[in-house]
């Protein structure tokens, strides 16, 4: 096997133009496993771990970029602020995969059980490519990810990196799993509460062939909160009827399969606890006061 | 003579065990580290189904590929092998058929590892499968092919000791219960390696990362058709064993044999899935408990039934299946007993011994049945078994003799150190405290090939300059063997543990150890280094006393000094002693052996169970559980073992530490288990067990009972401690949300469903229907004839 170590982006974008069935490899933590269980013998490799223009963050115009290269180590380090994401990076394996592993990989992977892939779809993140040929371009992360372990990518293109508008309000991660840590999760969740636009964005992670966003469940909580009153009044309480019944829109939601780590019913389950304490959570963050 | 404790300098302190510092900094040499001139490779071919005739084996295009230098099949190595002398039932490479997925059928050697590889894939296999046996009820419909033989029944027990029945139609209170425990595996750190040489002269030496060289070097002899003069075993460090290298494993024979072949230095390491397949772990078990009770909590009898899932060969389960009944009655006195064992074939890879061997899965049934018990009789589940405790020194009614107990010592322990009593009552909601009790033995007192001969053997070799050679059979598999030894050695002649050097399990070298497995060497080999320490004790004493003009009785080896025990100041160094004892008669050496006693009950199986001494466990887990998810968390577990005496504190409370850990492990998430005849999840990625951050914060108690037949009154430590913690945590369970989950492992999923569920239990209803051949009615010893 090849393995071409590009020191900059442009000379990584250019060897991909060349050689476009070369794997680009990053942390190697979804990777690594395939070629060690020998299901997968590429012909060449890209090594991106030396392009430094990947492993950044920055925010611009209210908006956030993160580069394809930056470790969930460097999240859990740089971006506090952002906490359901620095949640799902402290998840990811031990802290020596997090030191390995990058969002990159797990939008390369694409995986439905990818930990840091719901909290970018409740960010409503769009995902960056580039091509030499053809340049940039950006998709919404479900136009990116299009199926279990299948992408939208062209096979000319590499991930930049992604990018979302930076939301004001409350949100978590969580997951459940056999164990705390090195675990694939059974089910995972993202929920982030979009002050200014009145909107709760909740996203599905291993429960079915792709990330899921509980867009009922979204709407009917979002109708609560405004017919209540809550948006604008935190104390306002939301009954337990409306947050059992937005547990069960995020359940059905879910689509949950059985395999060695779970069963679909237990995912199923899964999804409504995560949902109806994410959920709470968020109201309780909500009433806190600002100084705190 | 026993010294009193305050008189030991090194026995009883938690000093750092001899192999530490080349452990930590990676310098141990583990038998994948082992690289030889000229070596090369060996990788072995494994079935892909579980239950196939092999038609054909072709291998020339294998052969043929460049870097192959040798190629074996069945052919090759017809000689049948197995742990157990009844159990001869393995081929190093399946010749007709293969019984589950990963028996091995050929092997190569090529000049690296990726070449044999390639070279695995060039052997064409022509298989008829059969339908596959995966689990005891499909073993017990018998349809289809059986794996061995005419019938899927590898091994029954019937036994009685007294009239179960009649007691049991007496008791005031009769209960019965059904559980199952899954079967798990050991997961070392390392995975299994060998390397074979041949030397010009034709000698074979076999390094190989083994719990058990003794009965390699055996099997080696047989399947090669040597002389076992010229075989010479060396057993590497182990990189944990958990009796998982403890069997004879085709790899060995096949690094042999291709050594043998090509000339050349071979080794062969698994991968982590072939440990996985290589297995010889945890049995899975269906068991039946019916105890009756007098209206105290009193025993008055008790029938148990267990259903073994064995995997594809008999490996050590003609041993475990006696062991899943034998350790009921050490723990409580129980007047009347019962015991109905099968062990099936089922085409998955053949389950063995894993710490614990047998004991851990009647423990779960027994100790979550007596929680039960103790609830419907209104009475506390720490009194009852209080109020069923046997006595020390005494016989039980299957003819176990025990020495020393401190199980009540250990009750109280835990009890008090985790205030069970009081806060079980007013647990806050989703937590709960559970407890159990346990026993186990101090090694088996029988051999596993039948024979008159010690099963531990330690010889010394005192030098000039007071230096001491002691060698050993035992192979230290990170439990700490090397550093008790030395230990022992130390304390009786008086010098520091730096002046011991070891050479440890190379059968050309050390006498005989019967190996790392059934909690044997401290006691074993400990009381064998004794012997042979006081033995060149006295002759120091002898020669010194004539020099120093005082009688051998008067002197006592301390801080490298033979001096007189009332007047200090008069005595040697002792290096000058061996030099006089040198001097007068030469070489200064002293050999020591340890034959347990024969304890084995007049009755045919009575081999299996008895042990010089046995010790005993309690623990208390508390648990946090999450009603919603199902997941539970054990944030503390008070645990108190029953050591005899520590002879390093510090090793005990490590292996105590480690039971627990690998207790949690089974008893949470653990389980190896198959789809379509494939094991689920061969990897470390996806089998989960335990890390760091499951670990809760642990409380060991170490109870010293000075037993009057180990070595300075120890027992065993490195298997006992586990067996409480997976009852207790079925207990603590129940304890927290009112639940029974009796199925190892208690998953997430089985909580919830109990929860949902009216019964609020999981758990097999019954056992199957099975003909159990007639009962042999025992004899029961005297002290229980009319109770």
């Amino acid at each position: 096997m090849e393995v071409l170590l590009p020191h900059s982006l442009e000379e990584a974008l250019a060897i991909k133009g060349e050689r476009p069935e070369a794997t680009p490899i990053a942390g190697g933590t979804d990777l690594m496993v395939d070629l060690n269980f020998g299901r997968l013998r590429p012909a060449a490799m890209i090594d991106l771990s030396r392009v430094a223009e990947l492993a950044s963050w920055q925010q611009e115009d209210g908006h956030v970029f993160l580069g394809a290269g930056l470790t969930y180590a460097t999240i859990v380090k740089e971006m506090p602020e952002f906490k359901p994401l620095v949640q799902a990076s402290r998840s990811v394996g031990s802290p020596q995969i997090r030191n390995r592993g990058t969002v990159g990989g797990n939008l390369g992977t694409a995986s439905p059980a990818g930990d840091a892939l719901p909290v970018l779809a409740a960010y409503d993140a769009d995902v960056v490519l580039r091509s030499r040929a053809r340049g940039e371009r950006s998709l919404a992360w479900h136009a990116f990810l299009t199926g279990p372990k299948k992408t939208a990518i062209a096979p000319d293109e590499l991930i930049i990196g992604t990018r979302w508008r930076r939301l004001r309000g409350p949100g978590s991660f969580s997951k459940i799993g056999t164990r705390n840590a090195m675990v694939i999760s059974v089910a995972g969740l993202c929920l982030v509460v979009d002050e200014e636009n009145g909107a709760v964005k909740v996203a599905l992670g291993s429960v079915g062939p792709t990330i899921l966003r509980a867009t009922e469940a979204e709407q009917q909580i979002a109708a609560a909160m405004t017919s209540s009153g809550a948006w604008q009044d935190s104390s306002i309480t939301i009954t337990e009827q409306v947050i059992d019944e937005f547990g069960s829109l995020v359940a059905a939601a879910a689509k949950p399969l059985d395999d060695v780590r779970g069963t679909a019913a237990y995912r199923r389950h899964g999804c409504r606890v995560l949902a109806r304490r994410a959920l709470i959570w968020a109201l309780n963050e909500r009433r806190l006061p600002a100084w705190l | 003579m026993r010294q009193p404790a305050d008189e030991l300098s090194i026995v009883g302190k938690s000093l750092i065990k001899p192999d530490a510092f080349s452990k930590v900094s990676g310098q141990t040499k583990f038998a994948d580290d082992l690289a030889l001139p000229r070596m090369i490779y060996g990788r072995i071919l494994r079935s892909p189904h579980p239950h196939a005739r092999i038609l054909r084996v072709d291998t020339s295009r294998a052969r043929a590929h460049p870097g192959v230098l040798a190629v074996l099949t069945g052919d090759d190595l017809p000689i049948k092998f197995g742990i157990l002398p009844v159990s001869q039932d393995e081929e190093a490479l399946a010749k007709e058929k293969v019984r589950y997925v990963g028996d091995p059928i050929a092997a190569v050697a090529a000049t690296d590892e990726w070449i044999a590889d390639e070279a695995l894939d060039l052997i064409d296999v022509q298989f008829q499968e059969l339908p596959p046996v995966m689990s005891i009820e499909q073993a017990i419909a018998g349809a289809g092919e059986p794996i061995h033989g005419t019938s899927n029944v590898h091994k029954t027990v019937a036994l009685e000791f007294g009239d179960t029945d009649e007691a049991l139609r007496a008791a005031a209170h009769v209960r019965e219960d059904a559980v199952f425990f899954e079967g798990s595996t050991h997961l070392p750190m390392e995975q299994h390696a060998a390397v074979a040489q041949v030397a010009a002269d034709g000698k074979l030496t076999l390094w190989t990362s083994s719990q058990t060289p003794h009965y390699v070097h055996r099997a080696l002899g047989k399947v090669l058709e040597m002389p076992m003069s010229r075989i010479r075993v060396i057993a590497t460090p182990n990189g944990g064993g958990f009796g998982g290298k403890s069997d004879i494993f085709a790899h060995e024979l096949v690094a042999a044999k291709l050594a043998l072949v090509t000339g050349r230095p071979v080794k062969i390491t698994l991968t982590r899935e072939e440990v996985f397949y290589a297995h010889r772990g945890r049995h899975p078990v269906l068991m039946k408990v019916k105890t009756g009770f007098r209206k105290d909590g009193r025993i008055t009898a008790m029938q148990f039934q267990s259903f073994l899932d064995g995997g594809g060969y008999g490996s050590y389960g003609v041993a475990s299946t006696y062991y899943t009944g034998a350790l009921q009655a050490t723990t409580y006195a129980i007047p009347r007993y019962r015991f109905e064992a099968v062990r099936f074939f089922t085409n998955k890879p053949p389950c063995g011994p894993k710490r614990g061997h047998g004991t851990p899965q009647p423990r779960f049934a027994l100790e979550t049945h007596l929680d039960k018990v103790a609830e419907e009789l209104g009475i506390d589940p720490v009194e009852l078994r209080r109020r069923n405790l046997p006595k020390p020194d005494s016989r039980t009614v299957n003819w176990l003799r025990i020495t020393s107990i401190g199980l009540e010592e250990c009750i109280n322990k835990v009890v008090e150190g985790s205030g069970f009593l009081k806060r079980r009552t007013s647990m806050p909601a989703g937590r709960g405290l559970g407890f159990a009790v346990s026993c186990y033995l101090s090694g088996a007192g029988t051999a596993i090939y039948w024979n008159e001969m010690p099963h531990s053997e330690v010889q010394l070799k005192l030098d000039r300059n007071g230096g001491v050679s002691l060698l050993c059979g035992a192979i230290d598999i990170g439990q700490g063997s090397d550093h008790i030894l030395a230990a022992i050695v130390a304390e009786v002649l008086g010098v520091s543990l730096e002046d011991i050097q070891l050479t440890t399990a190379d059968t050309d070298l050390t006498p005989i150890d019967l190996g790392s497995y059934s909690s044997r060497v401290t006691f074993m080999a400990g009381n064998a280094a004794k012997a042979a320490a006081e033995k060149v004790r006295d002759r120091l004493f002898e020669v010194a006393a004539k020099a120093l003009q005082c009688d051998p009785d008067e002197l006592i080896a301390r801080d490298h000094r033979v001096v007189r025990r009332n007047r200090p100041a008069d005595g040697m160094d002792f290096a000058q002693a061996v030099q006089l004892a040198e001097a007068q008669d030469g070489l200064v050496t002293g050999t020591g052996s340890y034959t347990p006693p024969k304890l084995a009950g007049p009755y045919k199986g009575s081999g299996v169970g008895p042990s010089p001494a046995y010790s005993y466990s309690a623990a208390v887990v508390e648990v946090d559980c999450d009603s919603r998810t199902g997941e539970v968390r054990v944030p503390e577990v008070w645990i108190a073992h029953d050591i005899g005496r520590a002879i390093n504190p510090m090793l005990v409370i490590g292996q105590v530490e480690g039971s627990v850990y690998m207790a949690l492990g089974e008893a949470l998430m653990e389980e190896q288990s198959f789809r379509l005849g494939l094991h689920k999840f061969p990897s470390l990625l996806e089998y989960k067990s335990p890390t760091a951050l499951e670990t809760p914060i642990m409380h060991t108690y170490l109870v010293e009972t000075i037993d009057r037949e180990g070595p300075f009154g120890a027992k065993e430590a490195g298997q006992g401690p586990l067996l409480p913690v997976i009852p207790a945590v079925a207990n603590a369970i129940y304890n927290a949300l009112g639940v029974r989950i009796d199925e190892v492992p208690i998953t997430p999923d089985k909580v919830l469903k109990a929860m949902n569920d009216r019964s609020k239990r999981v758990g097999p209803k019954s056992v199957p229907a099975f003909d159990f051949p007639p009962l042999i009615n025992a004899d029961v010893p005297d002290e229980w004839k009319g109770k």
